[in-house]
C-alpha cells in the first residue's frame, strides 16, 4: 500500500503543478459560464422583430393580425398595411426587400365565397427567418378563429377568454419546487461527469504511455507490481479529477448562492443541487472513474504511442456515446422501463443512474443493486487490466493482436 | 550461500524461446559478467531474477532463498532501457525511487547528494531531467540503483552509451563497490570491455548457457597460441608453417597459431622467421585468446542479427 501512495501522490502533484490543470480549472467554467449566460441572453431575445408589411383587400383582417404581431405575447414586429393594394404595389415591396427595408410581405389574397379560406402568400427576406414565420403563422390562425368566432355571434370577450393559453403548473409535488432548473443542473452535472470520466480516463492512459516511452516503469517494476504502479495511477490521476471537479462545484455552488448569476442574467435563475444528488454524484463519478480508468489502464498497456491509443480510443468513447444517445429515452421517461434497463447496462449504470436519480424516482433498491453489479464490474475489469497491463507494459514493438492477448491474460 | 542461484531456468514469449535450461550460481563478493550478443535472452533472464516476469520452469533463488518480492529492497537494478521521469527535478526524482526501496525521504536525499557529489554532477540537482545531457541522465540512473544500498547490485549493459571517460568512472565505482563486499552482475555484449574486470562469466548464445565459471579457470583451459605483433616490411613470415591462420590489419598482425591438444606452442621459430625475413618488429607478443575468440570458437559463429522482432527482450 505504501507504494500505491508513492505512486499516487507523485502523479497527483506532478499534474496539479502542470499550468494545463490550472488553465483547464479557470477555462471549463468559465466557458460553461459563458454558455449558460449566452443561451440565458439569446433566449430572451429569440422574438420576432421584424419590420413586415401586410397586403389585403379586407381591411379588418389586416388590422387585427398587426394589433396581434404589435402587441402579441411573443412578438414585437413593425407591421405596415397596404389596403387596398395599387397595380405597382408587389414591384414597390420586392424593391423595398431588396433594399433590406422590409424583412418580408404577406399577401392576403381574399376567398371567393365564405367556405374557402383566403389565400396567403408569404414572401421572406430570408427563408432562414422561421422565428418570423412561425410567428406569423400564429398570428393568423388567433385571426382566423376569432373572426370565424366573431362571426357566428359570439361576444368578443367570451372569444378572448376562450383564446387565451393555458397555464401549465409545472412543479412537481413534493420533489422540487423548480424543476426546470432542477433538469437543468441535473443535465450539467450529466455532462461534467461524461467530460472528466473521458478525460482523465484518457490521461490514465496517456501517462502509462509516456512511462514506456520514457521506460521509468523498468526501474518501478524492479521493486513495486505492476498492480500496484496501476493502482497508483488511477488512484493519483482520479484526484486530480476529483480535484478539479471539486473546485468547480463549490465555485458553482457559491456563485449561486450569493445569486450572482441570477443578477446576471436577470432572471430568476439558481442551481438546485441537494446534499443527496451532490453525493451520489461523487459516489458515481468514483465507480465510473474506475471503470473507465481500468480500460484505459490496459489499453495504454497495449500501446506504445498516442497515436495507436487514438485507434483504441472507441473502447472508451463507445459506451460513453451510448449514455449520450440513451438520454433521448431517458429523460422523457426516467423510470421507463427503457431506461431502468440502460442503466442496468454497467458501463452505463454512473452516467444514467445519476440522471435517473436525480430526475425520477428510482428505488433504493435499485440503486443500491447497480451500485454492487457496477462494483462486481470494476473487479472483473480491474483483474483484467491488471494482467494486460503486467504483460503489456514489457511490450514494446509491434501491437498485439487480439490472440496475443487472450494469451497474455493467462500468463501468471 | 550463493547469492544467485539459477536452475534449469526456462522461458519461452509464445514460439519464441527466450531462455533455455539456464543454471548457474553467483558467489557473493563477485563481479559477474553475464555475456552474450543481442537478442541472446540476457535481459529475459536479468527480468526473471527481480521477478519482472517470472520463469516457466525451473527455479530462481535470491539471497539463498526462493525468490519473494521482500528480497528486492537488497537488490538495486540498472534497466537496459534507461527511463527517468523527463519532468522531474533531480532530487525530488530521486528521493521518489529511494522511498520506493524502502527509505525515508531524508536518508534518501542525503545519501542522493553524497552520490552526486562522488560521481560529480552536483550542479544538476536542481536541474529538470529533461535539461540534463544524456551522461548526466545516465549517472543520475546509477545513483537510483545504488541509493538504497544494495547487497546484489543488476546492471544490464550498463556501458551501452557510455563515452569512456564516464564508463572508467563507472567501473571504478563498481570496482570500489565490489572491495566493500557486494556483489555484481552485469550483462555486456562487448566482451572486450569486461574481460579485465570480471571474476566469473557466464556466456549465453541463443538462448543456451555455453561457457560459465570463473575468468582465470577458463583462461587456463585455452592454450597461450596467439600472437599480437605490430609490423612493417616485408611480410612473408605469415607463410609460416607454425601459422594456423591470421588477419593483418595493416601494420597490426593477430596470428593463430597451431597448437595440438592444448599443448602451448612454440612462436620462437616464428619470431626468428620474422627476423630472418627483415621485417621491421615494434611488437611481438604471446597471448591467451581473448574472450570473443574463446566465445567464437566455443559457438562457432556470432549472429549479430537480432533475432527479437519486437519481442519482449528489447
Amino acid at each position: 500500500m505504501h507504494n500505491v501512495w508513492l505512486i499516487a501522490k507523485r502523479e497527483y502533484f506532478e499534474r496539479i503543478r502542470t499550468k494545463s490543470f490550472l488553465l483547464m480549472t479557470i477555462a471549463i467554467p468559465l466557458l460553461m459560464g459563458g454558455g449558460i449566460l449566452g443561451g440565458a441572453m439569446v433566449g430572451h431575445k429569440t422574438q420576432s422583430n421584424s419590420h413586415i408589411a401586410v397586403v389585403s383587400t379586407d381591411l379588418q383582417m389586416a388590422t387585427d393580425l398587426q394589433n396581434e404581431l404589435e402587441h402579441g405575447k411573443h412578438t414585437k414586429m413593425v407591421v405596415d398595411i397596404i389596403s387596398p393594394p395599387g397595380a405597382d404595389t408587389r414591384k414597390v415591396l420586392d424593391g423595398e426587400l431588396a433594399d433590406k427595408q422590409l424583412d418580408g410581405y404577406l399577401w392576403i389574397t381574399p376567398a371567393s365565397n365564405s367556405h374557402v379560406r383566403p389565400r396567403f402568400l408569404w414572401t421572406p427576406k430570408s427563408r432562414a427567418d422561421i422565428v418570423t414565420r412561425g410567428a406569423i403563422s400564429e398570428a393568423l390562425r388567433t385571426v382566423m378563429t376569432t373572426e370565424t368566432l366573431t362571426h357566428q355571434g359570439m361576444d368578443k370577450s367570451d372569444v378572448q377568454l376562450l383564446m387565451k393559453p393555458v397555464e401549465l403548473d409545472s412543479s412537481q409535488a413534493g420533489k422540487n419546487d423548480d424543476s426546470e432548473s432542477a433538469f437543468f443542473s441535473a443535465y450539467v452535472l450529466f455532462f461534467l461527469m461524461y467530460f472528466v470520466i473521458m478525460l482523465y480516463g484518457m490521461n490514465v492512459a496517456r501517462s502509462i504511455i509516456e512511462e514506456k516511452t520514457s521506460r521509468i516503469f523498468e526501474v518501478l517494476l524492479a521493486t513495486i507490481r505492476p498492480e500496484e504502479m496501476m493502482a497508483g495511477k488511477v488512484i493519483g490521476v482520479g484526484s486530480v479529477g476529483l480535484t478539479q471537479v471539486g473546485i468547480w462545484l463549490l465555485t458553482a455552488i457559491l456563485l449561486t448562492s450569493t445569486s450572482l448569476v441570477a443578477q446576471a442574467t436577470g432572471s430568476n435563475f439558481h442551481v438546485p443541487l441537494t446534499a443527496m444528488q451532490i453525493v451520489f454524484f461523487v459516489v458515481f463519478f468514483l465507480l465510473g472513474y474506475l471503470l473507465y480508468s481500468s480500460i484505459a489502464a490496459a489499453l495504454g498497456a497495449m500501446t506504445n504511442s498516442e497515436q495507436e491509443l487514438q485507434q483504441l480510443n472507441m473502447f472508451l468513447v463507445m459506451p460513453l456515446a451510448l449514455c449520450m444517445f440513451s438520454l433521448s429515452f431517458v429523460i422523457p421517461n426516467p423510470d421507463g422501463a427503457a431506461a431502468t434497463a440502460i442503466s442496468f447496462i454497467p458501463f452505463c449504470t454512473p452516467l444514467i443512474m445519476y440522471m435517473r436519480i436525480s430526475m425520477g424516482h428510482p428505488s433504493w433498491l435499485q440503486i443500491g443493486a447497480s451500485i454492487l453489479l457496477m462494483i462486481a464490474t470494476i473487479y472483473a475489469v480491474l483483474w483484467l487490466a491488471s494482467r494486460i497491463y503486467r504483460v503489456g507494459i514489457l511490450m514494446y514493438g509491434k501491437k498485439p493482436n487480439l490472440p496475443e492477448i487472450l494469451r497474455w491474460l493467462k500468463y501468471s | 550461500m550463493a547469492i544467485v542461484e539459477l536452475q534449469n531456468v526456462c522461458k519461452a514469449y509464445g514460439a519464441k524461446i527466450a531462455v533455455d535450461n539456464l543454471s548457474f550460481r553467483i558467489e557473493p563478493g563477485t563481479m559477474f559478467g553475464l555475456l552474450g550478443p543481442n537478442g541472446s535472452g540476457k535481459t529475459s533472464t536479468i527480468r526473471m531474477m527481480i521477478g519482472i516476469t517470472v520463469p516457466d520452469s525451473g527455479t530462481i533463488q535470491l539471497f539463498g532463498k526462493p525468490f519473494d518480492r521482500n528480497v528486492l529492497k537488497r537488490v538495486g537494478y540498472l534497466p537496459e532501457e534507461r527511463g527517468l521521469y523527463k519532468k522531474m527535478k533531480v532530487m525530488d526524482q530521486l528521493v521518489f525511487l529511494g522511498q520506493l526501496h524502502g527509505l525515508d525521504a531524508i536518508t534518501a536525499s542525503k545519501r542522493a547528494h553524497a552520490w552526486c557529489e562522488r560521481l560529480q554532477i552536483t550542479e544538476a540537482i536542481h536541474k529538470k531531467t529533461e535539461d540534463l545531457s544524456k551522461g548526466m541522465q545516465q549517472k543520475i540512473q546509477f545513483i537510483s540503483t545504488l541509493l538504497h544500498e544494495p547487497d546484489l547490485i543488476i546492471m544490464d549493459e550498463p556501458f551501452s552509451g557510455l563515452d569512456p571517460v564516464n564508463a572508467t568512472l563507472l567501473i571504478d565505482t563498481l570496482v570500489d563497490l565490489r572491495k566493500s563486499g557486494k556483489t555484481i552482475l552485469f550483462s555486456t555484449h562487448r566482451m572486450d570491455q569486461v574481460e579485465k574486470m570480471c571474476d566469473q562469466i557466464a556466456l549465453i548464445h541463443q538462448s543456451k548457457l555455453v561457457l560459465a565459471g570463473s575468468m582465470r579457470e577458463i583462461k587456463s583451459q585455452y592454450p597461450r597460441n596467439r600472437v599480437q605483433m605490430n609490423v612493417t616490411g616485408d611480410m612473408s613470415f605469415l607463410q609460416h608453417p607454425s601459422i594456423e591462420s591470421y588477419k593483418d590489419y595493416s601494420g597490426h598482425v593477430e596470428i593463430k597459431l597451431r597448437s595440438e591438444h592444448g599443448v602451448e606452442p612454440d612462436a620462437q621459430a616464428l619470431l626468428a622467421d620474422a627476423i630472418a625475413h627483415g621485417s621491421h618488429i615494434s611488437r611481438f607478443e604471446v597471448t591467451e585468446p581473448t574472450l570473443e575468440e574463446i566465445f567464437i570458437e566455443t559457438v562457432g559463429t556470432v549472429s549479430e542479427t537480432n533475432p527479437t522482432g519486437g519481442s519482449l527482450d528489447a
